[in-house]
């Protein structure tokens, strides 16, 4: 039995009356790093209990992280007052009934293992690997999920993560690398960092272009963080019910290429596997996107009883100090294509822009999917179905559906991006997709050169 | 706390650490949420622990301990030693010197918002969330929060100082859809309302069920409002915009981390250099920028930050002319200018990163309508709906929730979806008037993400509705 699922029944025992309890425990070294020197080495060592309580269907949440006696009966306490403020809420569907969770990967004993010492071998492995200052982290973490209900329902997770982030950049020039996996010894920080650094030293001079509609290849970087951004009004049963998603009035309908297919899944060993979300449900493949026709959204507990008509829960609730953001998608997946590289989908493109990352997206328009942001990190001409010039960034403002109706390709392998910053309680969690080639990406305005 | 903080500090000198601080914190907040009737978030959060910072050789460590006691204290300041000495120093690190600081800071307030009753905040929601039912209304939302954060701070060299700071707020926020159109409107500020550090009489004056009707009519009329169109012309923002312009364009890049590169690899780096000060043109003669943590009710007020440095007053632009940066010690040390003073963490478990504080535009002279009297066509845009600005803070987009034409000086048709766009130093040099103090409104940010692990921050901006001239608005997808 894991030490959360220990707090989460002592936790339960202390309160009176129907209640769920859901414990989050981390423990976590970050080397952060910057001009190739570690300056921010922050060791994080935390465990929150959460506790919803229900008193004639009035719902009270509290939260503590001090784990004795006084501490849990102080939780109770609060939980009850919060409750016992509340109106009766109509669309509570109550916790969750005991259930098997599925069996998943994500713990690796090696990965939990990892202390400071190592931490700190792994950014400088990093650092040493790289031909320009480095920028950027080496992370692990091992965490621990416990839910513990009145109904009888316990369940409880240990998932270890790790993380080597570079941005290589000096004068003019910067370039851009990641790895993620729940296994450590999966994660080649040298290689992150040569990538990122071979990619920078291909951005020097970079020119400036007019503002117009390219094709483009987006690595997975770039199209995960616009995968991400659109899911948060889009692909949760909330943007849904509230009709501010894209899907709303468009579920059956085509609304991507044929060639595009998502889905959310925690099962997939290739990603940060999960087994239940935080009301204990087991988690579910979800077919979001099928062929280019909307399928589908996830849904947690409430949002599945708000819908009515036999709409049940995914296995998506966030935990209880998030519930207003409804349930989201944690693993989403985009389908790999079959390009059998990014270079036979700039091949493809033949006359575009090749866009490595992008930096600080904002939603303009929820409900056509219109989202605007910046490139970063090695951007690039393609010129003749190869790369050509590098570009200096260049500010976007595209509609994601529009982006995704008409594509050149995916490639083959998909890549497995880190979708946390790692604000708040840890939870990994990332997102499972190949580079893309677009016909359509909308350049909007110029910026300034790569480059520290 | 104080003997914890202390013994802390003495466990990492006692291994080695050249210096060391360490900060106990105890933070609770209750956040109330209603939507459509019904209360979709009301929750009480307690964290506490200690949080230890050394230098050790030259390296810096942070760890951290939930547990406030003599173990955990020493276990923390053990592990950041280990850490630092782990990671080793490939440079010389120097901080500014300060004096040893002692002293106490509590939020002045009149009603501390803990005394409030839950039932009471949870009725005051749904009455606001009430008056905000209207034609095309689908979605009624409304939110208070109260935030304490009780904290000590102790340093090998010998500061010992103790800080309560308090602070509540709210808003309203509501959704209007109809002919495949979605449309927000919030008071008094976008999605997560109005923030300041003070007493429960700071949320009583906002008025949220008295101006719930207005919203909601905007909401509803923004469905048969016109797109902003694509020109460039002149743009006025209210205080509130304007409040944002400030921190991601100017707050930002006038953060001395960012400039010497240590924040590349998360929220970005500047587009100003350290040789910049007293010599680059920010904008405009009618920008001045001003970095305060004293102001009243300001989320970033304090009587010390997180290295111990006193709380003051500094001018940032002066006249368009760039002349100081928000710093830490080591930076400032660094520069060869100031002593810190911007050194804030998220709690007791991240590591203290230079932050904004309050950083205030500076109010001009006239009124809201002498800024629209000299404008014969243009927009005034209000609320801030979207965001977006580059690494180096150079290219941003910003949207508002709403916008009205400008025509021979005075408001005319409604605008929806609107945006605009611009190159920071030449959008500030475009600048042409800020309207006087009795326009000045301050806007607290509760969402300011930086850092990895990810910090956020709450800081203030005051600003004035402001006028800029030839600006491009209505970007297209």
């Amino acid at each position: 039995m894991t030490r959360a699922l220990e707090v989460a029944r002592t936790a339960l025992a202390a309160a009176d009356g129907d209640a769920e309890v859901v414990v989050q425990a981390e423990a976590s070294g970050l080397a952060r790093f910057a001009s190739s020197e570690v300056h921010q080495p922050t060791l994080i060592d935390n465990l929150v209990v959460t506790l919803r309580l229900v008193r004639d269907g009035r719902v009270g949440v509290a939260s503590i992280n001090r784990v004795d006696a006084d501490g849990l009966a102080e939780l109770a306490r609060r939980a009850a007052e919060a409750a016992a403020s509340a109106p009766v809420d109509p669309d509570f569907p109550g916790f969750a009934e005991p259930t098997e969770a599925p069996s998943v990967d994500g713990y690796d004993a090696a990965t939990a293992e990892l202390g400071p010492d190592a931490q700190a071998r792994f950014a400088a492995e990093a650092i040493d690997a790289a031909d320009v200052p480095v920028y950027g982290f080496f992370t692990s973490a091992l965490s621990e999920v416990a839910i513990a209900s009145s109904t009888g329902l316990e369940a409880e997770q240990q998932m270890t993560d790790a993380t080597t982030l570079v941005v290589a950049a000096d004068n003019g020039c910067s370039g851009y690398a990641e790895a993620t996996s729940w296994r450590a010894g999966a994660i080649d920080p040298a290689a992150v960092a040569r990538e990122a650094s071979e990619k920078a030293a291909r951005t020097n001079g970079a020119k400036e272009i007019e503002p117009n509609s390219y094709a483009a290849v987006l690595e997975p970087y770039a199209f995960a963080d616009l995968l991400q951004y659109f899911s948060y009004d889009s692909l949760g049963a909330l943007g849904l019910l509230e009709e501010r998603g894209y899907f709303a009035g468009r579920l059956g309908q085509r609304v991507f290429d044929e060639r595009i297919t998502i889905l959310d899944d925690s099962l997939d060993p290739r990603g940060l596997p999960k087994a239940f979300d935080f009301e204990g449900s087991p988690k579910q493949r979800v077919e979001l996107v099928t062929d280019g026709v909307a399928r589908g959204v996830v849904w947690d507990r409430t949002t599945a009883k708000r819908a009515g008509n036999g709409t049940a829960t995914t296995g998506h609730a966030l935990p209880p100090g998030f519930s207003d953001f409804g349930p989201l998608p944690s693993a989403l997946a985009v389908a790999p294509g079959d390009a059998k590289s990014t270079a036979e989908l700039v091949e493809r493109v033949g006359d575009g822009l090749y866009i490595t990352r992008l930096h600080y997206l904002g939603v303009v328009q929820p409900r056509e999917g219109v989202i605007t942001g910046m490139t970063r990190d090695g951007t690039f001409r393609i010129r003749d179905g190869k790369i050509a010039e590098p570009l200096v960034n260049l500010r976007f403002t595209v509609s994601f559906p529009e982006l995704l109706s008409d594509v050149h390709g995916l490639t083959r392998e998909p890549a497995l991006i880190c979708a946390s910053n790692f604000y708040g309680e840890r939870y990994p969690f990332g997102t499972l997709v190949p580079a893309l080639g677009t016909k359509r990406f909308n350049i909007t305005g110029v910026g300034s050169a790569p480059g520290i | 706390m104080r003997d914890l903080c202390a013994t802390a500090v003495d466990t990492a000198v006692g291994a080695g650490a050249e210096y060391a601080d360490a900060r106990a914190v105890v933070r609770r907040s209750q956040q109330v949420s209603t939507k459509n009737g019904r209360v979709e978030q009301l929750i009480d959060v307690e964290s506490e622990g200690i949080g230890v910072r050394v230098l050790v050789a030259g390296a810096w460590g942070f760890a951290c301990d939930r547990r406030l006691s003599a173990d955990g204290a020493r276990e923390a300041a053990l592990r950041a030693c280990a850490f630092a000495k782990a990671a080793g120093g490939r440079s010389k690190r120097a901080l500014a010197p300060v004096e040893a600081q002692h002293g106490t800071y509590r939020t002045e307030l009149d009603r501390d918002p803990f005394s409030v009753s839950l039932a009471d905040k949870v009725a005051l929601c749904l009455r606001a969330d009430e008056a905000l039912d209207g034609a095309d209304i689908i979605v009624r939302q409304a939110a208070v929060r109260a935030l304490r954060e009780h904290k000590l701070l102790v340093s090998s060299e010998g500061t010992d100082v103790e800080q309560e700071t308090i602070e509540c707020g709210g808003g309203i926020d509501c959704a209007a859809s109809g002919d495949g159109l979605f449309q927000l409107r919030s008071y008094p500020s976008a999605t997560v309302g109005a923030t300041e550090q003070g007493g429960w009489e700071f949320v009583e004056q906002l008025g949220l069920e008295r101006e719930a009707p207005r919203v909601a009519e905007q909401a509803s009329a923004l469905l048969r409002a016109d797109p902003c169109p694509a020109k460039v012309t002149t743009a006025v923002l209210d205080s509130d915009q304007a409040a944002l312009q400030v921190h991601e364009s100017v707050g930002h890049p006038t953060e001395l981390d960012r400039v010497y590169g240590t924040e590349a690899s998360y929220a970005g780096t500047s587009f100003l250099k350290p040789d910049d000060l007293g010599s680059l043109r920010y904008g405009s003669e009618h920008m001045n920028i001003t970095a305060d943590s004293t102001t009243p009710g300001g989320l970033g007020t304090f009587a010390y930050d997180d290295e111990g440095v006193p709380a003051g007053r500094q001018p940032i632009v002066e006249a368009g002319l760039l002349t100081g940066f928000l710093t830490s010690r080591e930076t400032a040390a660094r520069i060869g200018a100031g002593e810190g003073g911007s050194m804030r963490a998220d709690g007791w478990n991240r590591m203290p990163l230079v932050r904004m504080t309050n950083l205030h535009l500076d109010p001009g002279e006239g009124s809201f309508d002498d800024l629209l009297a000299d404008v014969d066509d243009g927009i005034y845009m209000e609320t801030n709906k979207s965001w977006s600005i580059d690494d180096k803070r150079l290219n941003f987009q910003f949207g508002t929730q709403i916008a009205w034409e400008i025509k021979g000086g005075k408001l005319g048709r409604m605008l929806r979806d609107a945006t605009y766009t611009g190159i920071t130093p030449e959008f500030w040099g475009k600048l042409d008037a800020v309207a006087g103090r009795d326009a000045w409104r301050m806007a607290g940010i509760t969402n300011c993400g930086k850092g990895q692990p990810g910090q956020g921050a709450h800081v203030s901006h005051g600003a004035a509705p402001a006028r800029f001239r030839d600006v491009q608005v209505g970007v297209k997808a």
